[in-house]
């Protein structure tokens, strides 16, 4: 084979040649570094809440009459809003919870395991109000235990409200002297960093204050982003949700493929319950792709970075390729005059083209882990994936040989007349 | 001479239109993704407010439990209510607020429209001088209102646009709840880019709407809509518990015009939370701080991770592509051998050869980059209405003179990666060879 002499053309020519392995090796180490980013941020979009996404909705209503500020004014519009709402078709279960999925916040509290004692580290967990139907709107799988009853969800309501309006007295520690047991339902994930491995059924925990809760039940998954890292643990307790300071708010499950429809007939139905509010329909997601905004950005912009990089890299390649064939012309003309055949030509750019790119995707796998090593520091999640830079490597060089085949081709057509004229 | 070599780089670029073209394109396209890329990270890294930047403190405490700390282990970023009110006592401050926004019903004129919910900020009079908040008409409450909780409102120019059409409102009356309040000052457009004020919830957030008294706070039991953290129940039921508890939901801001000011003002905090401490709160290690704007933009992690990689991908891209019009260039000079031999045998010095196609280079370079600037514009418009469909803003991103400098420098650089290599190489051109073989 010709290597030898096209080892010794390269040598004498390293610019050249060496530019061509260059803009190889950093291609390949731009290209797959942007595929990088672009698969963290789909990896975190693809997250699954463990939730129905799709066919949740979530409906607030704000009333601004002043009737509405009267306990059993309250109490009797929150039962007429979600009568009505179960009443309409498509709907599933509907459910009044403050857990609103995918919107980066929520409510959160403090617990240790019971009687570990006072300084023993308090774990944060995100906590909500469940009423008997809220697990089922949320569409979580319990795996352990169960819910709330109806019974439960009237009593703990009940407990919950003599605490606010009668407070319990406050003892020398500043605590309530009076403790008080409560029924809770707990993710998977939270059990687990509480408690260790299971069982978890019936095991307690307490608050700052000392009163104790009694795990009822586990589920699982469960995945809600929240400002601090909290995102797969949350604690249910039943309470029925009673507060106008901000409005209530309702979780609602559609039948399959119904929450569209169901978005727009939820506010005219809530408005003919109550003129006097503003009701807002969110379906769940809407307020994911919301929260995934900047992922969404990122992965966009470097989709498009790396699909401009291909194209001028493969431009580039063509034209640097055509160039250092045509540079060669007279040289072909004398080794076709000397009785090297077409294929032979053909051959020679292309091997020489081969080994030029596989230099330079070595150079660009080393390039590429430097940069990623570089990236990883601000960006932890985004690691290289050996599958996508071998694919990377693999497409490259596919370009690399088809930028080189037109120029060989026409280059080997050159007749030897032509070719050696002017020497 | 520089004259005369511009005429001739003029001329060549002029008899391979198509070749000009496609090198100025390839810059082009480098300077305008670099471009927008470098304009992203800048939007979330320049100073919001240049003017007050170094004299605008938020002031932090550690009011946390004994037991653990507060997630992340720095002070919680909003104060309480019982700190807030104790340190605003000080004078210390040329001026100071405590701030924080509620969700609240607005009812305008029922031909206007129906009650709504607006988000409401609740400051001190201060406010507006301190963060330089602009206005059309009329102008801020006094100090004095602050401590009447007198009925008055500021209106952003929206919000006036929706309420009143946009005419002079002042003296008008709005309600806002149960209450009618007296519009004292309608803002100009304000638009600060980070909104470097409240941090604590999305950072690229236009500002409110709305401002009232802080005093209201108290008078109407506004609860904050906003981000609100606490590690013990409330001492007693009700809003009196709240305002008595441990719960923070208030971002507390000074002015502090000079380091001895500064140093002043930490004793104060210091002796404040020892003080504190004889009562039983601040049981933790003494940890108070009083963080410029920019620091606490640092701090809060206000750009996205992202940014930096993206600028560094952005800016490989540009060097490809410049890499990439090396070969262009390089046979389009060599392919003008014959006449470099004519001009080296005329007495034309290498490093006149050099500077030659250098400077044709650099030509095309900077015409890639008006062009990548223009391209970035349009970029940057495209990217601003994409993102007006999440952030409900579609100004955030902006061109300013230190991302057109951005891309004239990056154009520069472009142009001298490109044609550096073909320079040197055709200026070593043996003139004797090309005039041989006329």
């Amino acid at each position: 084979m010709e290597l030898g002499p096209i080892l010794r053309a390269i040598r004498r020519n390293k610019a050249r040649f060496g530019l061509i392995a260059v803009e190889v090796a950093l291609t390949l180490a731009v290209v797959v570094n942007c595929i990088a980013l672009i698969a963290d941020a789909r990896a975190q979009m693809a997250r699954p809440s463990g939730f129905p996404d799709d066919d949740l909705l979530t409906v607030s209503s704000a009333p601004f009459d002043a009737a509405f500020k009267e306990p059993g004014y309250q109490q009797a519009a929150l039962r007429a809003d979600l009568d009505a709402l179960a009443a309409l078709p498509g709907v599933a279960v509907v459910t009044s919870t403050r857990l609103i999925p995918w919107s980066g916040g929520g409510s959160s509290g403090e617990y240790r395991q019971a009687g570990a004692g006072d300084a023993a580290p308090m774990l944060r967990s995100q906590i909500y109000n469940a009423d008997e139907r809220t697990l089922d709107a949320l569409g979580v799988r319990l795996v352990a235990g169960r819910t709330f009853t109806r019974e439960e969800v009237d009593r703990d309501t009940r407990r919950l409200q003599e605490i606010t309006i009668h407070p319990r007295e406050l003892g020398s520690d500043g605590r309530p002297v009076d403790k008080f047991l409560q029924d809770v339902v707990v993710t998977r994930a939270w059990a687990e960093h509480v408690f260790g491995p299971g069982p978890h059924l019936g095991r307690l925990f307490q608050d700052s204050d000392g009163d104790q809760y009694r795990v009822l039940g586990v589920f699982d998954p469960f995945y809600n982003p929240y400002g601090w890292p909290i995102h797969e643990y949350a604690v249910f307790y039943a309470r029925r949700s009673s507060s106008y300071e901000n409005g209530t708010r309702y979780l609602v499950q559609a039948e399959p493929g119904q929450a569209s429809a169901l978005a727009r007939t939820i506010e005219e139905t809530l408005t003919r319950v109550n003129r006097l509010r503003a009701v807002e329909v969110s379906r769940v997601t809407e307020i994911r792709y919301l929260y995934f905004g900047r992922q969404r950005m990122v992965a966009g912009l470097m989709g498009l970075v790396a699909v401009l990089l291909v194209v001028v890299t493969g431009l580039g390649l063509v034209g640097l390729t055509s160039f250092l064939v045509s540079e060669r012309t007279r040289q072909i003309g004398t080794r076709r005059a000397l009785g090297a055949s077409m294929v032979d030509i053909v051959r020679y750019f292309l091997v020489e083209n081969w080994l030029l790119m596989s230099i330079g995707i070595a150079m660009g796998v080393g390039l590429a882990v430097a940069l990623n090593l570089a990236l990883v520091s601000s960006i932890a999640s985004a690691r290289l994936d050996p599958i996508t830079v071998a694919a990377a490597a693999a497409a490259l060089w596919l370009l690399g040989l088809a930028s080189a085949l037109v120029p060989a081709l026409r280059a080997a057509r050159t007749s030897p007349a032509v070719a050696t004229r002017s020497v | 001479m520089l004259a005369y070599q511009l005429r001739i780089a003029w001329k060549s670029l002029r008899r391979s239109p198509a070749h000009t073209l496609i090198v100025g394109g390839g810059i082009a396209l480098g300077v305008a993704v670099s471009t927008l890329f470098a304009t992203v990270r800048h939007s979330f890294a320049k100073d919001p407010i240049p003017d007050k930047s170094a004299v605008l403190y938020n002031v932090r405490m550690d009011t946390w439990g004994p037991v653990d700390p507060y997630p992340g282990g720095k002070p919680p970023p909003q104060v309480t209510y019982q700190d807030m009110v104790a340190l605003m006592r000080s004078d210390i401050p040329a001026r100071q607020t405590g701030t924080f926004k509620a969700s609240l019903y607005v009812f305008p004129d029922p031909r206007v429209g129906r009650p709504r919910r607006e988000l409401v900020r609740l400051c001190f009079s201060d406010f507006f001088p301190m963060f330089e908040v602009p206005f059309r008409f009329g102008g801020p409450w006094d100090r004095a209102a602050d401590r009447t909780a007198e009925r008055v409102v500021v209106l952003s120019d929206e919000m006036n646009e929706r309420l009143f059409g946009g005419e002079d409102s002042v003296g008008r009356s709005v309600r806002i709840e149960d209450r009618e309040f007296r519009v004292v000052g309608v803002l100009d457009r304000w638009r600060p880019g980070v909104k470097f004020y409240d941090l604590t919830q999305n950072p690229v957030d236009v500002p409110e709407p709305i401002y009232m008294p802080f005093a209201h706070m108290v008078a109407m039991q506004l609860e904050s809509s906003g981000n609100s953290d606490g590690w013990r129940s409330p001492p007693m039921a009700g809003f009196a518990g709240l305002l008595a508890s441990e719960q923070t939901w208030i971002l507390l801001w000074v002015e502090l015009s000079s380091a001895d000011q500064v140093g002043r003002y930490r004793a104060f905090l210091d002796a404040y939370a020892l003080e504190q401490r004889k009562a039983g709160r601040f049981q933790r290690k003494l940890d108070n701080r009083v963080t410029p704007v920019r620091d606490l933009m640092v701090e809060a992690e206000v750009m996205p991770k992202e940014a930096d990689a993206m600028v560094a991908v952005s800016l490989l891209f540009l060097l490809i592509c410049a890499l990439n019009l090396i070969g262009l260039l390089l046979g389009k000079f060599l392919a003008r051998a014959a006449e470099i031999g004519v001009r080296r045998a005329m007495g034309a010095r290498r490093l006149d050869v050099f500077m030659q196609h250098l400077l044709e280079c650099e030509l095309i370079g900077l015409a890639g980059g008006a062009i990548g600037l223009a391209l970035s514009f349009g970029a940057i418009a495209v990217v601003n209405l994409w993102a007006k469909s999440i952030i409900s803003r579609g100004d955030f991103l902006a061109m300013d003179w230190a991302m057109a400098g951005f891309a004239a420098g990056a154009a520069m650089v472009a142009g001298l990666v490109a044609g550096l290599y073909p320079a040197w190489r055709v200026c070593r051109i043996a003139p004797a060879v090309h005039l041989k073989a006329q």
